[in-house]
């Protein structure tokens, strides 16, 4: 069962992304990229690692989405002609893939509501997860500390406004 | 995918309440979404013309694109944002574990936030973080003053 859910949401993940580079709006290509990373957070759940697939979903799905809209609306995409009316043949893939991408996750919580299937030989909780992070990574962890306070002090001083220019 | 990763167990028994739930939310997620599209469509005109298509109907003609570049404080703002989600990924790991990492791991993760500490303390003291009407009038001093 859970490889026929696999190759489903392969093929959900390969379609989504040649429809996120054909795209011709920038902002229809993030919503298709999205839908690759949510049906990406499924395979890596089916693969055993419930924590990465949370992951990303909040990072990827949530932050990166961010920047990548916000460079949009920096640099102004968008493209300039509209046609008139709601187009809804436009939508279409995009609906039917979120649907089948719904229908796996509510197929796989009924299978296994509990996750039980957690057991399998190379799955990793959350718990051994954050174990082997903070234990046998943990100076990979300080080292990706610092590397935060520099990417933040860093994009400070590269985006700034300039004191007496007004626009940088 | 091999099939050591494959099977999904059928042995623990699946409980009609463990699917009461979540079936009773997507009903009335369902059910909201059908009774709103329905009242819009059956209590809504339906005429449709190039007037009706306007954004402000009946109102002030719009001049120029919507479209605007948006300035570079958002995009900081964004990857303000970005770097303590990875923040609270590292930390959230941490948590989830917490009893079987004792002190180390606290001190591990009390270190770590030190360190992110450091860096919010300077955003803060140097400026990053101020917004709107402060941060204009902050610029506005510093150029009064040459």
């Amino acid at each position: 069962m859970a490889s026929i859910m696999f190759y489903l949401l392969s093929l959900i993940l390969l379609t989504a992304t040649l429809l996120c580079i054909f795209q011709r709006n920038p902002v229809h290509a993030v919503l298709y990229l999205v839908l690759g990373f949510f049906s990406l957070a499924i395979m890596f759940y089916l693969l055993g690692a419930p924590l990465v697939a949370a992951w990303e979903v909040i990072v990827y799905a949530g932050a990166i989405m961010v920047l990548f809209l916000f460079i949009i609306m920096m640099l102004g995409l968008a493209p300039q002609d509209r046609p008139e009316g709601p187009g809804w043949q436009r939508w279409l893939p995009f609906v039917i893939l979120m649907a089948a991408v719904l229908a796996c996750t509510l197929v796989i919580i009924a299978l296994d509501p509990a996750a039980t299937a957690q057991g399998e030989p190379y799955s990793l909780g959350p718990q051994d997860f954050g174990e082997a992070l903070f234990g046998k990574y943990a100076l990979a962890v300080q080292v990706v500390s610092f590397q935060l306070l520099f990417a933040a002090v860093g994009a400070y001083n590269l985006g700034r406004i300039q004191r007496g220019k007004g626009k940088p | 995918m091999s099939s050591t990763t494959g099977s999904l167990p059928t042995t623990a028994p699946i409980l009609f309440e463990d699917y009461l739930a979540l079936g009773i939310y997507v009903g009335i997620a369902l059910f909201l979404v059908a009774i709103l599209l329905l009242l819009s469509w059956g209590l809504g005109h339906r005429t449709r013309s190039r007037i009706k298509n306007e954004p402000y109907e009946s109102g002030v003609y719009p001049t120029d694109n919507a479209r605007l570049k948006g300035p570079v404080p958002f995009y900081l703002v964004a990857i303000f944002f970005i770097l303590f989600d990875i923040e609270v990924i590292f930390v959230a790991s941490w948590a989830v574990a917490y009893d079987r990492l004792g002190w180390a791991g606290f001190g591990q993760v009390s270190f770590f936030t030190l360190v992110l500490l450091v860096g919010l303390l300077h955003l803060w003291k140097t400026g990053a973080l101020d917004w709107g009407p402060s941060a204009a009038r902050q610029n506005r001093k510093n150029q009064d003053i040459p």
